[in-house]
């Protein structure tokens, strides 16, 4: 399905058909190439290149990074150093949770994956160290960033499956300690649970000078109860049912429901932590672009 | 509205069922799975627990049908019905109307009738009576019917038996007939003359809890009462001239007054031979004793008879006294045949036989016909006129054992004495009772003795008794070794434990072996006194000789193929026991007896009848012209002519307890349990439930297509 674009020129695919793509690496290079080559915007973010300074040649340096210029002005040998020489760690912490297999066209795990795939490529194409974490209420998979871990990551996103219950807080104050080095992370979950349970997890992390980035996903259904029938429902997690007639709550559902994404949002704000809602309807490349549009934008503010 | 089994009511609880099934069916067909129920479970809860019906119609259907079907386990009934406002409460009445023959003394059945009607005038609509009218035996004439009419017809139709009273049976059923009953008060109504002959202490007999018993004494007239005692019958034979016979009848007087020059008649098959009288004081007996008669012919009937009393009923007026039935004692005189034996010994040899023929000579019960032939004769027909014969050391040809296997089959008796000539031939062999082998000789040292007998068996039977017969003091020098067949029985054995005597049963006759002489040329047995009966016990029981009583008592059951045989119907064999009888009775009815059938390969069953009337029975086979058959004499038994009478208060006890009247008796209405049968409610709501359910079904069908 293509999806009316914000932005002229940029196509945009369906992610219920990059679901049935089963090779994620060319699912995320298609995305990524394709909304580099639509857009002709840098995606690089984090950038190396600036100057920081010159310090003197010590043995052991590379004389290819001696400054030729200075030696010519001074006759002496200077090494020149930039602000970012070394690339950025890029982790996604991708929620497992049963929750997450939830929905119609494509589960929200489905769409995780997808995401994060898409990301992890991206970074990887900036020579980013990229790592992935799967959790559901404790860590499941555990890809430490790497230069060369991309297939590793790929690898690992097509086989996580959504099966076991969820809990994001005690698996995100145990990642903490891991996440030594500064870096981005990504945290791709429905967020169901608390706003003060998902904080204290992220905290840490973005305490620790993590830039971190939430991508709240949840299908349609989820975001305006669409159901009619009064049904039994599931909780896919617990198993717990309840009745339920949809026409007599879905208005009190939308409105908890959206007082817990606007709470999200905030507190993200307030953490300087980056906070979007994703509806699985929404295609990947239009999600990425909308994010790299806000990194830019809250970057150029920082 | 009561119900007799309230506790099914719990399943009204089921009528919860369709509710659920209404309300939860829905959810099981859509249940959704969500990824978290936490905002929902925010909202609450109340908005979410409402539920909708929408099938009305089919669920009460659903639930009137259930609930009809419930009350009708639960048994419904109204309480106090019509039937129920009886005062006192309605009874089951039994009525035990004496019918012995002691009850037509006089007008006493009359009054005992009258009695028993006056008994049931106080019964109500509700009541229900039975009748049972017993003597020795009880039988229902009417069964729990709530019209006293119809019991006072059944009382008014019925008549005094031959039968005596016994109490026991009559009681026994008229409980089992209580025990049954559904209304709340039992009573036994007993009409009798309260005889103490009929009254044998039962500590088993009650009457169910409840019940009482009334008593109706029908008071007996005093007067003379005369009965007579069982004959005597004396056999009289003198050489050259035909049997006759004595009898001597006696007359017991158990009324007041003395009874002078009664006359006595003895009557021959209907006709007077000869009167006597006799005076007899009161409560003592006296005897007369008629001439001898000359009985030729076989099955003649014979009476005594006391006054003109005839035939047997109520006593007519200007008899000796008001109780006809034991003034007259039937009997059936037969000749005594004698019991033709045939003694087969060896040619030139008589004095073989010497001791066997002079003790078959002896014997009066019966009288054996001996016969002495050589083996010759057992070639012709010697064999048809005999029923026991005695081969005394011969040698059996082939033909002639032919003969006596057929003879002995047939229902005779034959004895094997065994000498040294002996012979039996060896294809036969297997047939008698034991293989003959070698003779055994002890002249030398200690000679053999009998020992080992089998006391229990018919021959050594009246040896049994202590000083009843010394076997062990005869000395025997030598004898045949025996080799017993499986199917034979060793009856007596040498000291040795070699068979000594064995019997086998062939057919419906039997064969004996003794394994020595019945001379003194091997032994001295014939020199012992016990040879003698030892000699006549083997003939009665090889002849199979049973003397047949002269007469039975009224009850007791008459073996009519023992009768048959003893009549001398000997070769009739297995056919003739199988066949269908005709029976004709005193009263002159006649009916079919037929013996019941005996398992394929299995010995012939017995035909028993059993003597219900006072007089003569004659039996005949079916289709057969030749012969009157067999004839018996019935009599009623002369214990109810004792007219004592006890004291009713010690039947009451006896069978009551302590007399009280049960739980029931107090009670002004029917039990439940009957009000419940008689309304029947269960079963009209059970019909309207199934019909609610088939409707049920038919909406249903209808509203899922509609829903379709």
């Amino acid at each position: 399905m293509a999806v009316t674009s914000p932005i002229p020129g940029a196509r945009f695919v369906d992610p219920a058909v990059l679901a049935r793509v089963g090779n994620l690496e060319l699912v995320a290079k298609s995305v990524v190439d394709g909304l580099i080559n639509g857009t002709h915007r840098s995606p690089f973010f984090g950038a190396s290149v600036d100057f920081a300074e010159h310090r003197g040649y010590v043995s052991g340096d590379d004389i290819r990074r001696v400054d030729w210029r200075v030696y010519a002005r001074t006759d002496k040998y200077y090494i020149k150093e930039f602000e970012a020489d070394s690339n950025a760690n890029f982790s996604v912490l991708l929620d497992v949770s049963k929750s997450m297999s939830f929905g119609e066209k494509i589960s929200k795990l489905d769409y995780g994956k997808t995401l994060a795939g898409c990301l992890t490529y991206m970074a990887n194409q900036q020579r980013d160290r990229v790592g992935l974490i799967t959790f559901d209420h404790d860590i499941v998979n555990h890809v430490p960033p790497s230069a060369k871990h991309l297939e590793v990551v790929l690898h690992t996103l097509d086989r996580a499956t959504a099966t076991r219950p969820g809990q994001i807080g005690p698996p995100l104050r145990k990642l903490a300690e891991h996440f030594g080095r500064r870096g981005i992370i990504v945290v791709i979950s429905d967020f169901y649970a608390e706003p003060d349970e998902i904080f204290e997890g992220l905290g840490p992390l973005r305490f620790r000078g993590n830039d971190v980035v939430m991508f709240h996903v949840l299908d349609p259904r989820e975001i305006d109860f669409g159901f009619v029938e009064p049904s039994s429902f599931e909780d896919l997690e617990s198993g717990d049912q309840i009745p339920i007639i949809p026409d007599k709550l879905a208005e009190q559902y939308r409105k908890l429901i959206t007082e817990h994404t606007e709470t999200l949002a905030k507190r993200a704000a307030e953490q300087q932590m980056d906070y979007m809602l994703l509806n699985t309807e929404m295609p990947i490349d239009f999600a990425l672009f909308r994010f790299l549009s806000m990194r830019e934008r809250l970057a150029s503010r920082r | 509205m009561s119900f007799l089994t309230p506790l099914f009511l719990v399943a009204l609880g089921a009528l919860a069922v369709p509710v659920l099934i209404h309300l939860t069916q829905r959810e099981r067909k859509s249940v959704v799975q969500f990824p978290s129920l936490m905002f929902l479970r925010k909202i609450p809860y109340e908005s979410v627990q409402k539920r909708r019906i929408r099938d009305w119609v089919l669920l009460m259907l659903r639930l009137a049908a259930l609930g009809m079907i419930v009350a009708a386990f639960a048994r419904p009934f109204l309480r106090g019905s019509e039937l129920a406002a009886a005062p006192g409460g309605a009874r089951d009445i039994v009525v035990l109307l004496d019918r012995s023959y002691s009850m037509g003394y006089g007008d006493t059945w009359q009054r005992a009738q009258q009695a028993a009607v006056q008994a049931l005038s106080s019964t109500t609509p509700a009541d229900r009576i039975s009748l049972v009218l017993f003597a020795d035996g009880a039988e229902v004439a009417l069964r729990s019917t709530p019209d006293p009419s119809r019991a006072s017809a059944a009382i008014n139709a019925a008549s005094p038996g031959p039968g005596s009273t016994k109490y026991g049976p009559a009681l026994k059923l008229a409980g089992s007939l209580l025990a049954e009953s559904l209304l709340p008060r039992r009573e036994v109504i007993l009409v009798s003359d309260f005889q103490r002959g009929g009254w044998q202490p039962d500590d088993t007999l009650r009457l169910p809890g409840g019940a009482t018993l009334t008593n109706v004494v029908v008071e007996v007239a005093t007067g003379p009462n005369l009965a007579l005692t069982p004959v005597a019958l004396q056999r009289i034979r003198a050489a050259g001239q035909p049997e006759r016979v004595g009898v001597t009848a006696g007359v017991l007087n158990r009324g007041t007054t003395a009874a002078a020059s009664v006359p006595l008649r003895l009557e021959m098959d209907g006709r007077v031979v000869q009167t006597l009288t006799a005076s007899v004081e009161p409560g003592a007996s006296a005897t007369v004793t008629f001439a001898p008669l000359t009985i030729t012919a076989a099955n003649t009937r014979a009476s005594v008879r006391l006054g003109n009393d005839k035939p047997e009923g109520l006593s007519p007026p200007g008899s000796v006294d008001a109780l006809a039935r034991d003034n007259v004692f039937h009997f059936v005189i037969t000749p005594s045949a004698p019991v033709p034996v045939l003694v087969v010994g060896q040619d030139g040899r008589g004095d073989a036989s010497l001791y066997l023929s002079r003790a078959l000579a002896i014997g009066d019960a019966p009288h054996f016909d001996t016969s002495m032939q050589s083996p010759d004769a057992l070639a012709g027909d010697a064999l048809a006129r005999a029923r026991l014969i005695i081969l005394n050391d011969v040698v059996v040809s082939e033909a002639a054992a032919a003969k006596l296997v057929t003879f002995v089959e047939g229902g005779g008796g034959l004895l094997l004495a065994l000498g040294p000539r002996a012979s039996w031939p060896a294809a036969r062999a297997a047939w008698l009772p034991a293989g003959l082998a070698t003779t055994v000789d002890r002249t030398r040292g200690a000679a053999a003795k009998l020992s080992g007998m089998d006391y229990g068996h018919a021959v050594f039977e009246p040896f049994r008794g202590p000083r009843s017969g010394d076997f062990s003091s005869a000395r025997f020098y030598s004898y045949r070794a025996l080799t017993a067949s499986k199917d034979a029985t060793v009856l007596a054995r040498f000291d040795t434990g070699e068979p000594a005597l064995v019997e086998r049963v062939a057919g419906r006759g039997r064969a004996i072996v003794f394994a020595s002489t019945l001379d003194l040329s091997w032994n001295d047995l014939a020199l012992k006194p016990v040879f003698l009966p030892f000699i006549h016990q083997l003939g009665r029981h090889l002849s199979g000789f049973k003397e047949q009583p002269a007469w039975l008592t009224v009850g007791q059951v008459l073996d009519v193929t023992a009768a048959e045989i003893a009549a001398g119907a000997t070769t009739a064999g297995t056919a003739s026991s199988q066949t269908a009888r005709t029976v004709l009775a005193p009263s002159g009815q006649r009916r079919e007896l037929t013996p019941p059938a005996a398992p394929p390969g299995a010995a012939p069953t017995s035909t028993a009848l059993e003597l219900g009337e006072q007089g003569f029975y004659e039996i005949r086979v079916a289709g057969r012209d030749a012969g009157p058959g067999i004839v018996a004499a019935a009599n009623v038994n002369l214990a109810e002519s004792n007219l004592e009478r006890m004291d009713p208060k010690e039947l009451v006890v006896a069978i009551s307890g302590d007399g009280s009247s049960g739980p029931g008796g107090g009670q002004d209405v029917l039990p439940d349990e009957a009000q419940e049968l008689a309304q029947r409610f269960w079963w009209y709501l059970l019909f309207a439930g199934i019909l609610l359910l088939i409707a049920e079904t038919v909406l249903a069908q209808r509203l899922s297509r509609a829903a379709r």
